[in-house]
């Protein structure tokens, strides 16, 4: 799997703090492949949250363009923007977001009742599903317990199996790791390692630990909102066995959206 | 429903901020309830006892420019109400209608009473045919003493009992069936009139206040008499042996003989005004004067609508006759009831405002709380309509618990009340009230009135706060709590 599921082309973001701008990231260009486990790194303000704001469709570029899954972000309202946030992107957030009237499976369950369960699958699959997603993420005998009851380490894992429950294409994880002790963090990372191997979700994370950036196959660093490295682990193994990989213009949605010569891939290939 | 699901559990996790907006929902809906039941009771309690007592549904009066009630006050004027011209023309057109029941028609007025040279007091007289009256207001009248007076009596009057004992307590002579008694008024333009009428009975009215209870019967000429229509009477006067020997040998014209003794010739024009004064030509169209048309709708019909009808048909007759409800017919009273009524109700809606900007605050600080929370669920993929039936349903709920707390309360109290009653602390309240006590009935009516008030407020109170958090957009969710 080597085809482009997220391209940033000359993306600026600006903020407006009163009547001062600030430019979060400038000129940031990048491609992010299907299936690819990738890290943001950079220090604090350096553009990451930026990025992944972006990138999950939280919010618009000032200039340039913001391709996720095939679609131009820019093109499209809050109802399509939500739509391609729920059906394929996950969120893994620093402080877990866990909704704290609802219990572990709740929550996990969550995006499926935000579709109104009317998708194709039965109530009884999506259960089952749900289940296995707790279950894989080690929180089996705490399905019933509410976030406050659970530990900081197992409250993210709550979040990591939340993320996956849509089965997305694309999952985003800002500083996931930043509220654990270090111990707790590798497992969470090791955690979405096995995620990102099983069911060839793409992850992106963002993260300042100079460690864990080095689990990622394709890291990017910034400093001042510019991109100071972009790198992929796996192209650079690639290059050194002399070849690259291929990249075909196959689709006419990736076409028509300006993803010229690259294949753009849904939801459903990261089906589990 | 999982927007329905997180507004019931977040009711629970800000318990405090629930316990204050359910605490003035429910503080309201009982104010509500209790203070609608208290102005329900009282309004059916006058409107019983005028529309099955006195007043009819509907009353249609002579011409005059303001409402008149049934005891013959016209606000703005000291004049004797006129009679309704063409009463046979509302007759016919009420009988007509399948909404009606029965019609009754009376005369109105005040009278003061005496025997011989004494006089002994005054009161409110209704004239009416009493076996007419006695059908259309069944239940009202009971005869304490004597008998009811027949077609073929004497003039008659059947005197209330707090009347009989104010003329009794004035007078040296033992007031019973039987005795004679003059009646005397100021009429417009007859002038005084006295009539001598035969007390029939001591009647008492089953449901009345203090002005009501008051009230005398009289024939319908006799109050003819006195009110000034007495060339509109029903019958001939009915004259003494010693009136009537009188005007048998009296002769007219011989006041005259020393005038015009010489004059012999009788114009044309004068016989033909001798013709048209011929008795049969003149009493055939008379129709007997009545100053209102009482009005019973039957069971269930709109008396909204049988107003509005009549009305129209009044317009139309063009004699600038009056149609009116029992409110009007029944006074200050009932007005006061009814206007009691707006004042709560305008009252209600002052603090409902102020309840709304309280619960709207509360609200607002409670979405601003949770700005993370609906970020988040932003996020995931929650459209704004699932934000706002989230916080919809959290005031809904809010509103549904208090409402049937206030309710529920309100039910006990108004129970507890019905028991022991409200005294009332004076003679307004308790005409009022129509009697010294009241004791309140819950009122289903009120309750849902209540109930929707409160729901209203709370739709309305989270207007805003809805508005504020379906503009919280899913990047908050990113932002450390």
């Amino acid at each position: 799997m080597s085809d482009t599921i997220i391209k940033l082309d000359a993306v600026q973001k600006v903020y407006y703090l009163d009547t001062v701008e600030v430019e979060a990231i400038r000129d940031i260009s990048l491609e992010i492949r299907a299936g690819d486990f990738v890290s943001i790194a950079g220090p604090s303000g350096s553009g990451k949250t930026t990025i992944l704001n972006l990138i999950g469709c939280v919010d618009k570029p000032t200039s340039g363009t913001v391709i996720v899954n095939g679609q131009r972000t820019s093109d499209l309202d809050d109802d399509r923007l939500t739509e391609l946030r729920h059906r394929s992107i996950g969120f893994i957030f620093q402080t877990f977001n866990l909704i704290p009237v609802l219990n572990i499976r709740e929550n996990v369950e969550l995006p499926l009742l935000l579709d109104g369960l009317s998708g194709s699958e039965s109530k009884a699959e999506r259960e089952k599903w749900v289940d296995f997603l707790i279950d894989s993420v080690g929180l089996k005998d705490r399905m019933l317990h509410k976030p406050a009851e659970l530990s900081g380490g197992q409250r993210q894992r709550v979040a990591i199996a939340r993320a996956l429950v849509m089965k997305p294409a694309i999952v985003l994880a800002d500083e996931p790791t930043a509220n654990l002790d270090s111990a707790t963090g590798e497992s969470i990372l090791r955690l979405m390692r096995k995620m990102n191997e099983t069911f060839g979700t793409t992850f992106i994370f963002s993260t300042h630990d100079p460690d864990i950036v080095e689990e990622a196959d394709h890291i990017i660093r910034l400093k001042d909102g510019i991109i100071v490295e972009d790198r992929r682990i796996v192209e650079d193994q690639d290059d050194k066995l002399g070849f690259r990989p291929s990249v075909r213009a196959t689709s006419p949605e990736a076409t028509s959206t300006g993803l010229n010569g690259i294949e753009a891939t849904g939801t459903e290939g990261s089906q589990p | 429903m999982i927007s329905a699901r997180l507004a019931w559990r977040n009711l629970g996790l800000h318990r405090k901020k629930s316990l204050i907006i359910g605490l003035i929902m429910g503080l309201g809906i009982l104010i509500l309830f209790v203070g609608n039941s208290l102005i329900d009771t009282t309004i059916s309690g006058l409107r019983r006892m005028f529309v099955e007592g006195y007043t009819g549904d509907l009353m249609v009066t002579g011409p005059t420019e303001f409402s008149t009630t049934v005891l013959g006050e016209t606000a703005g004027s000291e004049e004797v109400l006129p009679h309704i011209a063409q009463i046979k023309k509302y007759e016919d057109f009420l009988k007509s209608r399948q909404d009606v029941a029965s019609i009754l028609p009376i005369l109105s007025g005040q009278a003061s009473f005496g025997i011989g040279e004494e006089e002994l007091g005054s009161g409110y007289c209704f004239g009416v045919n009493i076996s007419d009256y006695r059908a259309f207001f069944p239940d009202n009248l009971t005869l304490m003493s004597g008998e009811w007076p027949e077609e073929s009596d004497e003039p008659w009057v059947l005197l209330s009992e707090p009347t009989y004992a104010l003329l009794q307590q004035s007078s040296n002579t033992e007031i019973k069936p039987g005795t004679k008694i003059i009646m005397t008024a100021l009429a417009n333009s007859a002038g005084t009139v006295i009539r001598e009428v035969s007390v029939k009975g001591i009647i008492k009215f089953n449901q009345s206040n203090e002005q009501l209870a008051g009230i005398t019967l009289v024939d319908a000429d006799t109050m003819r008499d006195l009110l000034g229509f007495a060339s509109l009477r029903d019958g001939a006067p009915k004259l003494s042996e010693h009136e009537a020997a009188f005007l048998t040998d009296f002769d007219p014209d011989s006041l005259f003989d020393d005038l015009f003794a010489s004059q012999t010739i009788m114009t044309e024009s004068e016989e033909q005004l001798e013709l048209a004064l011929e008795p049969s030509q003149v009493t055939a169209e008379i129709v007997p004067a009545w100053q209102f048309l009482l009005v019973r709708a039957k069971k269930g019909a709109n008396t909204s609508k049988l107003l509005d009808e009549l009305q129209v048909f009044s317009e139309q007759l063009g004699d600038g006759d009056r149609v009116q409800d029992w409110v009007a017919g029944a006074g200050k009273v009932a007005r006061t009831a009814v206007t009691i009524r707006l004042v709560f109700d305008l009252l209600v809606a002052i603090i409902a405002v102020v309840v709304i900007m309280i619960m709207m605050n509360v609200l607002v600080i409670s979405v601003n709380e949770r700005l993370h929370e609906i970020g988040t669920l932003r996020a995931i993929g929650a459209k704004r309509h699932v934000v706002r039936s989230m916080i919809l349903y959290e005031t809904t709920f809010m509103a549904l618990i208090a409402g049937a707390a206030g309710l529920i309360l309100g039910f006990i109290l108004l129970l507890i009340m019905g028991k022991v009653g409200i005294r009332a602390p004076n003679l307004f309240f308790e005409a009022l009230f129509g009697g010294e006590i009241l004791k309140p009935v819950i009122s289903i009516g009120a309750a849902i009135r209540a109930f929707l008030w409160i729901l209203a407020m709370a739709l309305a109170a989270s207007w805003y706060p809805t508005r504020v958090a379906v503009r919280i957009e899913p990047v908050v969710a990113m932002r450390g709590e």
